[in-house]
């Protein structure tokens, strides 16, 4: 079947194409969603949700431009949010975008049961013929984020079987799906959008090297590829790395061990990296350069908090790096001293010395893991890197470092990673860090009229001059990289402007794939 | 294994075979010079250095460097005496079951009988499944690869020193020492012991290679030693990204060193075997 699929393929690419018919696109970029594409479920969090539209949308510079709603307010009290919507928004069988739509979206996806982040989210219900009113039990900003990527789907109609057979208002509709194989979609002729530039698109999914493969033979117009291929695109192919907040760091145990144990048994506490100063020190001294050279071989650059180049990031609160004399001078100062002349720093009797534990499976933490050890051997410090699954991480993550990586366009990552009511909860902030000052910008920045204002609170919460979540702050995490994800892209496609991409390499370059076009004349 | 049976067996056969003495000395002079080396160098050499990234085999790297920057030959070293303990440990452990099971048999009817399902249960288990099984259960690591190597090298030479204590236990001298009243435990020292120690010291010399092997393979497909550690398997394992890459020497080194560290004992251990069985005749 795939060998006649690719036969057939060939036949439409090398066919002598009239100049007006677009060729089909074929995109070999993984994301095949297990559980179908239904957005009540998570399809489309990263990415496009390809079948729906949501309503509003990320433009390239991240700010939020509307796309089924026209207009959005929020508020005084800033719990309820009304959106007005646009009225020629159909589905792709024809009927038409309604707020019983919208409102029956948000509804369901609240009692889904925690597939899509609506904590905070009460209720929502139609106001008026293009109007729709969703109201929050308490303010919370970051869930215009929301608005940006729970796909609408039909009030009519959506049923057990929807997420295989989808059918929204965005800017496709799906032909053929064969799991595991690969899908095919064709532009919605009802799209409120504009013209789309291909009569047909096909994901192609499957292993990375039958992705390669296909690029190879010229049988895929964009792929992604490892970063050790980056470089090396066959001919009619050109090298695509994208900018990302697909970021890499060392999540620090913040609290002492004091025989602390979590419900599960999994202890508590780390001596040495509750010290500040040990914290500090290490993200002064990481060569953050050296690490990209070599864990990224090169594609990527340093990344100093968790959410670099987005607009809630505050640059001030990072430490650059690559200061030995400075770390040195901090250990000094804060006590930690190599009194027996062995290399390794003391204080009070207890060594400069623990795990950074990574993911076994995962060759760019493991590179990590190595580099940091090596770089911080030469301040004093002895760091063990331990490779586990993730399973044993769980167990160990509250008690050791451990090199961990988020990224994503939605600041109430940052709530999730340094808000004390989250301490402990999941892999966001397994360090149990908290602090009421940091605790406070966030509340503030959630209670924002809205978003722009917002950002001011966000960016004090990683550094406010005095205190903050960031290396200058309580330093509760060393950031290392932010990764480059490398596509190959086909000469002829222009993939127009492109966002800075979140955490998940491949599916998320589909996010403008309805701006992208054919450059080549046939 | 079935490659090195194969290089053992063909041609070393049919040639008057060398003597176990000599081979003995190849085999245990090469253990020694992993260890030492292993232990003598400068924990430098094993640094990542992102100046030297692959770089193909020269003066400054005879075997290269990896994507890491860390020098080939050095990790290899420091990857054979990994493999080279492991290797010892679980094979002493293993000969231990062996000979503890093989010595059981010859208590009496019951017990052998015990002795011998359990063996032919294990034996009838495809090999690297029971192998990749118990390394699971146990959680990998170093310590899970030295426990799933010692479970399941034990039956094969279990069932020969059961058949060979079955030999002896039915030899009329043992029936003249219990008829003088010698007790079991007596002819299992004075009689049993002596005619089995060939048996377990060739035994034990080839389980050996077979446990660097599948210390190495089981490291391979991750479920061993953890991946940033020197080991055989380890360095295998990533080298396959590498040559892709263009860069065969990551592999060149450490698949060397392990053929020949395997060799050595196969040939060692058969040599000791052939020993051990041609004046009796029994095995």
């Amino acid at each position: 079947m795939r060998l006649l699929f690719a036969a057939a393929l060939s036949a439409m690419l090398f066919a002598p194409v009239a100049a007006v018919t677009a060729r089909p696109l074929v995109l070999a970029v993984g994301g095949e969603p297990e559980g179908g594409f239904d957005p009540i479920t998570g399809w489309g969090s990263y990415g496009t949700p390809l079948f729906q539209s949501t309503l509003l949308r990320r433009a390239p510079d991240l700010s939020l431009v509307g796309d089924l709603a026209t207009d959005w307010t929020l508020s005084p009290d800033r719990t309820r949010w009304t959106v007005t919507l646009r009225d020629d928004a159909r589905f792709s069988d024809g009927t038409p975008v309604t707020p019983e739509d919208v409102a029956f979206t948000y509804n369901t996806a609240r009692d889904a049961g925690g597939l899509v982040d609506m904590a905070g989210f009460e209720e929502a219900r139609v106001s008026g013929p293009h109007e729709v009113q969703l109201d929050l039990s308490a303010p919370r900003i970051s869930f215009t984020s929301r608005l940006a990527t729970l796909g609408i789907v039909p009030a009519e109609g959506y049923g057990p079987g929807y997420a295989r057979a989808p059918v929204g208002s965005g800017p496709f509709q799906l032909v053929e799906w064969r799991e595991g194989a690969q899908l095919v979609v064709e532009p919605n002729p009802y799209w409120h959008g504009g013209e789309i530039g291909f009569d047909r698109v096909s994901f192609v999914f499957g292993s990375e090297e039958a992705g390669l493969a296909l690029a190879r033979t010229g049988q895929a117009d964009l792929v992604a590829v490892p970063a050790s291929q980056a470089d090396s695109a066959p001919q009619g192919m050109t090298p695509l790395n994208v900018e990302t907040v697909d970021n890499r760091g060392l999540m620090f145990p913040m609290r002492p061990d004091t025989g602390q144990t979590t419900d599960t048994g999994a202890p508590i506490g780390n001596d040495v990296t509750a010290d500040r100063a040990i914290r500090v020190a290490i993200n002064q001294a990481v060569d953050r350069d050296a690490l990209v050279t070599l864990a990224l071989a090169g594609h990527g650059r340093p990344a100093t908090g968790p959410a670099d180049g987005l607009p809630w990031d505050n640059p001030q609160g990072g430490i650059p790096g690559a200061d030995p004399e400075g770390a040195r001078a901090t250990l000094e100062a804060a006590g930690w001293r190599d009194a027996d002349g062995d290399g390794l720093r003391e204080k009070d009797g207890l060594s400069a010395a623990f795990d950074v534990v990574y993911p076994a499976g995962d060759s760019t933490r493991q590179a990590l893991a190595l580099g940091v050890a090596q770089q911080l051997r030469d301040i004093g410090l002895h760091v063990t890197p331990n490779g586990r699954s993730w399973d044993e991480i769980r167990a160990l993550m509250h008690a050791q470092v451990v090199v961990m990586g988020w990224g994503a366009h939605d600041p109430s990552e940052v709530m999730n990673l340094y808000h004390g009511s989250g301490a402990g909860a999941g892999y966001f902030n397994p360090g149990f860090y908290s602090n009421p000052t940091v605790d406070a910008h966030l509340e503030a920045a959630e209670r924002a009229p809205d978003f722009e204002a917002s950002l001011p609170d966000w960016q004090a919460a990683e550094w406010d001059g005095t205190t903050g979540f960031g290396a200058k702050g309580d330093a509760a995490w060393a950031w290392l990289v932010n990764l480059e994800h490398a596509y190959w892209a086909s000469d002829c496609l222009d993939t127009g402007a492109r966002q800075i991409h979140p955490h998940g390499h491949g599916f998320p370059i589909t996010h403008d794939l309805p701006d992208w076009r054919w450059t080549c004349e046939e | 294994m079935t490659a090195i049976e194969l290089l053992s067996r063909g041609p070393g056969r049919a040639r008057t075979s060398r003597h176990p003495a000599w081979r003995g000395a190849v085999a245990g002079g090469l253990v020694l010079l992993i260890m030492a080396g292993a232990a003598l160098l400068p924990p430098a050499w094993l640094d990542l250095d992102i100046h030297a990234v692959g770089v193909p085999p020269g003066p400054w790297h005879p075997a290269g460097t990896d994507s890491l920057g860390r020098d080939v030959a050095a990790r290899t070293l420091a990857a054979l005496s990994v493999s080279v303990t492991v290797g010892l440990t679980a094979a002493i452990a293993s000969t231990a079951i062996a000979l503890a099971l093989g010595l059981a048999a010859s208590m009496g009817r019951g017990a052998d009988h015990v002795v011998g399902v359990l063996t032919e249960l294990v034996l009838g288990l495809p090999h690297f499944v029971l192998l990749i099984m118990v390394a699971f259960a146990t959680g990998g690591g170093t310590t899970g690869v030295i426990v799933a190597v010692a479970l399941t090298h034990w039956p094969r030479l279990a069932r020969l020193l059961r058949h060979e204590a079955q030999g002896v236990a039915a030899s009329d001298y043992v029936a003249v020492s219990r008829a003088l009243g010698r007790s079991r435990l007596w002819v299992a020292r004075h009689h049993l012991a002596p005619h089995l120690l060939p048996q377990v010291v060739a035994g034990f010399v080839l389980i050996f290679p077979h446990a660097i092997l599948h210390e190495a393979g089981l490291s391979f497909i991750g479920l061993g030693i953890e991946p940033h550690l020197p080991s055989v398997g380890v360095m295998l394992a990533q080298s396959l990204r590498e040559i892709i890459a263009g860069h065969w020497w990551v592999a060149l080194a450490p698949g060397l060193g392990l053929v020949i560290v395997a060799l050595a004992f196969e040939r060692f251990g058969e040599a000791l075997r052939q020993a051990a069985a041609a004046p009796g005749g029994t095995g």
